[in-house]
């Protein structure tokens, strides 16, 4: 196995020996200013920031914050969480087909000492236990509170020794409660508002800050039922995760995490979710009622970091850190799942404009109705509530090229017979989405939209009819790269190639 | 007025050209169509011999809009244009507009001609060859016939078949104007202002007009040749008869604005051979992405609707409207305010009836940037409701003209609407997430002052709002 990092600060070594950090000492407040700087270096492709002195009105904790340290160079999202993972990273489809090996072979967790696990450097339960001693940022003007953005829920699941990992967000209330988006529809909340919640139990927790690369992307990933996410993300990092015992509970969480919070997700008890800058670049609104997070245990690293993650500027030209997971992450575990599912699937990937709503896929077209029966599959599954799109386009074409993309829709994608959409608003929406009005998102218990949407897929193959990209043969072609190159132009200017051949 | 020359001297100043030895292999053309996929700058092609002369590419394009850039697909043209070194999009689109105005009252300037007579041939000024092909091409010309009611200008490409033979296209329109034996020049290495006049006013269909009677004929200077007036400054003149022995049938690949309106091929005899000292010409590599010829043609009729649309309702509720190259114009994007509900739909079809070359219209805000593609590209999908604002037609239309699915006869159209709905309520408007909105003034003016102390390399100022 290869020597790579797990924690998360190794993953800031792998940064730093990329000088791709700016490490601020000058004191900075958790209230907008840092997610403002964090934010123009989102936009701008800048360093990632690590704010080493929080203003913070407690001040407990002497805790650091991290501004979307998972955001990937704009040209290659990809490229830290390869190297940190020791994949490719010069060729998109090249590192999606390393994570897809990875992915194949699972790697179980072990268990460690507790004694001698780095997230237990500091352990305050009851009452002692206070979230409020955290510099939680507070992100955008006009959001419902401060949160906890880059946050790994870690929960029971039935069939799992290790538990089910996921990411979702909290709203932090008080010194004991945080509200948490749980969306129907998804596996935990969907274990908690038709199991736990149904049976008046409460459903224990821990959401986990700062668990490292691994165990973030695999957060984001659509795991089948009965397997562990834990289990593929020591996968990714070709070692086991080393989890220990919470304190309060019977969970295992990582022990290199800067935070652990455990506690229990109260039985139809709700608190104000929002509104919030969300990932589809806007704030949505109006607040929502989401289940409460009651605290019971809070272990944590001396001088812990926080990482963060300033939704909303992962759209447009912006990354952040959710959308350099989309698409490092969530991208090759889709392509993986539509393969095993049996579909001739080349790359699945999300448009990196969105984030979320639409994904663009190349495939050829098997039989008749392959499309249509593949766009089916997912809007069932795991493209259930986020994704409306899928765009596709011809097997060879690299989907991680958005001119090739953007082309393939304006020239092939015919509006008589190659758009495609499955029923006028039968399906179901996150009330996340900014083009409901607030009276259609309603305030559904179970976190989906009152109102039902529509879901759509554009036919961009060409058939056999795409225009050249280049001319010259591939010796001459390179010659004239070293030509450019030696004038000045960026070699990784020439990347992602418009094909998946040129790029490999 | 700006000459070619002075044209490149601007690009090279403002980072906008890079430059290099001519290689022996591979040819220009391959270099230049690498540089534009790379969304590279443009490239001088310093020549290798001393009868060649130096080439350009990518003057007129380059750029696609799909990564933060801080260049633009206007930017070059628009700088040759004078009209900034930093152009606003509309500024350039205004300016391609008001070139091909009719004026009143001819005001033609005559300057000498920069360009002598030279004794080489026009096979050994060493225009490019294209990979697998045998002759030289010429691209980005300017073809100039004479005529007792004045001169017309026609965009022409062609292959140098011999010393003394060129095989060219022009469009149709102008073929009309002249017979075999008579004389036509061609130049290269003219002023952007005559490129871009030329190639708006042939995809408009009014190549009818003397150019002495268009705004261009005011603003570039010209000299009088055995074919018409050809612009003074230019590179490169070739004076040509129409040869007696004329092709059956075309060979040539086709420049983008013969996508847009019929071509003709015709065969000239060069007589006369005229070269400025050091001349550099421009030349595309043709039917490669982001390439000058499909750029020109993106611009000119991006300028064409643009004027249409504001000049058509009494009031002007367009903002800017954009033709992306990498889309090969088969999509259209507008930035408008919405009127009143409905105005959308009346706006996407006025655009098709004002258009056959795509199908499809996207409709954003009007405080949308036009830098700013990447917004477009994210509201297309976030903010349109997929039943309710992809809007189709039925399939009665007539089949756009650049998409390249294969339908025959009738087809749809769509227009996807990713404006706010003007019934909405104020408060169901959702802020957008961003550096301006998301954060007071104090802490935006703090963050900008510090930000290189803490490290930061970019200018944040490039961002939007800040």
């Amino acid at each position: 196995m290869s020597a790579v990092p797990v924690p998360f600060r190794a993953f800031l070594d792998v940064l730093e020996e990329r000088n791709a950090t700016a490490r601020i000492t000058d004191e900075v407040s958790w209230d907008l200013e840092a997610s403002a700087v964090t934010m123009l270096a989102n936009e701008t492709d800048d360093r990632i920031p690590i704010f080493e002195a929080v203003q913070s009105r407690n001040g407990d904790v002497d805790a650091r914050l991290v501004g979307d340290p998972y955001r990937g160079p704009q040209r290659r999202p990809w490229e830290f969480l390869g190297r940190a993972f020791d994949l490719p990273v010069d060729a998109g489809p090249a590192y999606y087909e390393g994570v897809i090996d990875r992915l194949r072979e699972p790697v179980d967790p072990t268990v460690g000492d507790p004694a001698d696990a780095p997230c237990k450097e500091v352990v305050r339960t009851g009452a002692d236990a206070s979230l409020l001693e955290f510099p939680w940022p507070y992100i955008h003007h006009g959001d419902g509170g401060r949160y906890a953005t880059l946050a790994t829920l870690v929960a029971p699941a039935p069939d799992s020794e290790w538990g089910s990992w996921s990411r979702h967000r909290a709203m932090i209330h008080d010194a004991s409660q945080a509200s948490l988006l749980l969306l129907a529809g998804e596996q935990v909340p969907n274990l908690y508002y038709f199991e736990y919640e149904r049976e008046d139990e409460p459903m224990p927790v821990a959401l986990t800050i700062g668990a490292g690369p691994a165990v973030e992307c695999t957060a984001e990933m659509w795991i089948p039922v009965g397997r562990s996410e834990v289990a593929y993300a020591g996968a990714l990092q070709e070692r086991p995760v080393e989890l220990v015992p919470c304190e309060t509970n019977d969970l295992r969480v990582p022990a290199s995490a800067e935070v652990v919070i455990e506690g229990r997700v109260m039985p139809n008890e709700r608190l104000d979710e929002g509104p919030f800058g969300d990932y589809f670049g806007y704030m949505n609104g109006p607040r929502r009622s989401m289940p409460v997070l009651e605290v019971d245990a809070i272990t944590h690293r001396e001088e812990p970091y926080l990482p963060f993650c300033v939704e909303g500027t992962g759209v447009g030209y912006g990354q952040n850190s959710s959308s350099t997971f989309q698409a490092a992450a969530g991208g090759p575990d889709a392509t993986l799942g539509l393969r095993a599912a049996g579909f001739d699937v080349e790359l699945a990937v999300p448009w990196p404009f969105t984030s979320r709503t639409a994904w663009v896929i190349a495939t050829d077209r098997s039989y008749p109705g392959s499309l249509h029966e593949l766009a089916n599959f997912i809007f069932t599954t795991w493209g259930m509530l986020h994704i409306d799109f899928f765009v596709f386009v011809d097997g060879d074409v690299n989907p991680l090229n958005p001119r090739a993309v953007l082309e393939a829709i304006a020239l092939h994608a015919d509006p008589a017979e190659d758009f495609h959409q499955f029923g006028v608003e039968r399906m179901p929406k996150v009330p996340l989405n900014i083009y409901q009005t607030p009276d259609e998102k309603g305030s559904a218990t179970v976190g989906t939209s009152k109102t039902k949407t529509a879901k759509a897929y554009i036919d961009a193959l060409s058939d056999g009819n795409r225009p050249k990209q280049a001319i010259g043969d591939e010796g001459e072609r390179d010659r004239a790269r070293e030509l450019l190159a030696e004038a000045g132009v960026s070699e990784s200017a020439f990347e992602p190639a418009h094909t998946m051949e040129l790029n490999r | 007025m700006t000459a070619f020359r002075t044209h490149l001297e601007f690009l090279r100043k403002t980072d906008e050209l890079c430059s290099l030895e001519r290689p022996e292999s591979p040819s220009p053309q391959v270099v230049a169509a690498e540089a534009l996929r790379a969304d590279g700058p443009a490239v001088r092609f310093r020549a290798a011999e001393k009868s060649h002369v130096g080439l350009a590419s990518g003057v007129y394009g380059g750029v696609d809009q799909l990564t933060r850039q801080d260049r633009s697909p206007w930017t070059r043209l628009g700088i040759g244009l004078g009209v900034d070194r930093d152009p606003e999009y509309v500024d350039v689109l205004e300016a391609i507009t008001d070139l091909g105005d009719r004026i009143d009252e001819r005001d033609v300037t005559y300057v000498e001609r920069a360009a002598t007579a030279t004794d080489r041939t026009v096979r050994e000024l060493g225009l490019p060859t294209p990979p697998d092909e045998a002759w030289p091409h010429f691209t980005l010309g300017l073809l100039s016939v004479g005529s007792d009611d004045g001169t017309y200008w026609a965009p022409i490409h062609g292959t140098v078949l011999d010393g003394d033979t060129i095989r060219a296209r022009v469009p149709a329109a102008i073929r009309e104007r002249f017979e075999r034996g008579e004389s036509v020049t061609v130049a290269l290495g003219v002023p952007a202002e005559a490129l871009a006049a030329t190639t708006l006013l042939t995809i408009t269909d009014r190549l009818s007009t003397p150019i002495e009677d268009r705004r261009v004929g005011s603003t570039v200077p010209v000299i009088p040749t055995a074919g018409g007036l050809v612009p003074s400054s230019a590179e490169v003149v070739l004076e040509t008869e129409l040869a007696t022995q004329q092709p059956d049938t075309r060979s040539e690949k086709p420049e983008f604005w013969e996508r847009l309106v019929d071509g003709a091929t015709v065969t000239l005899d060069v007589t006369g051979v005229f070269a400025r000292d050091d001349a550099v010409v421009p030349f595309t590599p043709l039917d490669v992405p982001l390439a000058d010829d499909l750029q020109l043609v993106a611009l000119a009729l991006a300028a064409r609707l643009y004027d249409r649309v504001n000049g058509y309702w009494g009031v002007s509720p367009v903002d800017w409207l954009l033709l992306p190259a990498a889309g090969r114009l088969g999509i259209c994007i507008v930035s408008t305010e919405v009127l009143y509900a409905g105005f959308e739909w009346q706006l996407a079809n006025f655009l098709f009836s004002r258009s056959d070359c795509f199908d499809t219209v996207v409709l954003v805000d009007e405080e949308t940037d036009p830098h700013d593609l990447g917004r477009v590209l994210g509201d297309l999908w976030v903010k349109a409701h997929p039943s309710r604002d992809w809007l189709f037609s039925e399939p009665d239309a007539p089949v756009a003209r650049l998409p390249t699915y294969e339908r025959d006869g009738t087809g749809a159209r769509l227009y996807v609407d990713a404006t706010w709905d003007p019934r909405w309520d104020e408060e169901y408007i959702a802020p957008r997430v961003s550096f301006l909105e998301s954060y007071p003034p104090d802490i935006r003016t703090a963050v900008r002052e510090s930000w290189t102390a803490f490290g930061f390399d970019s200018e944040p100022d490039d961002v939007g709002g800040a």
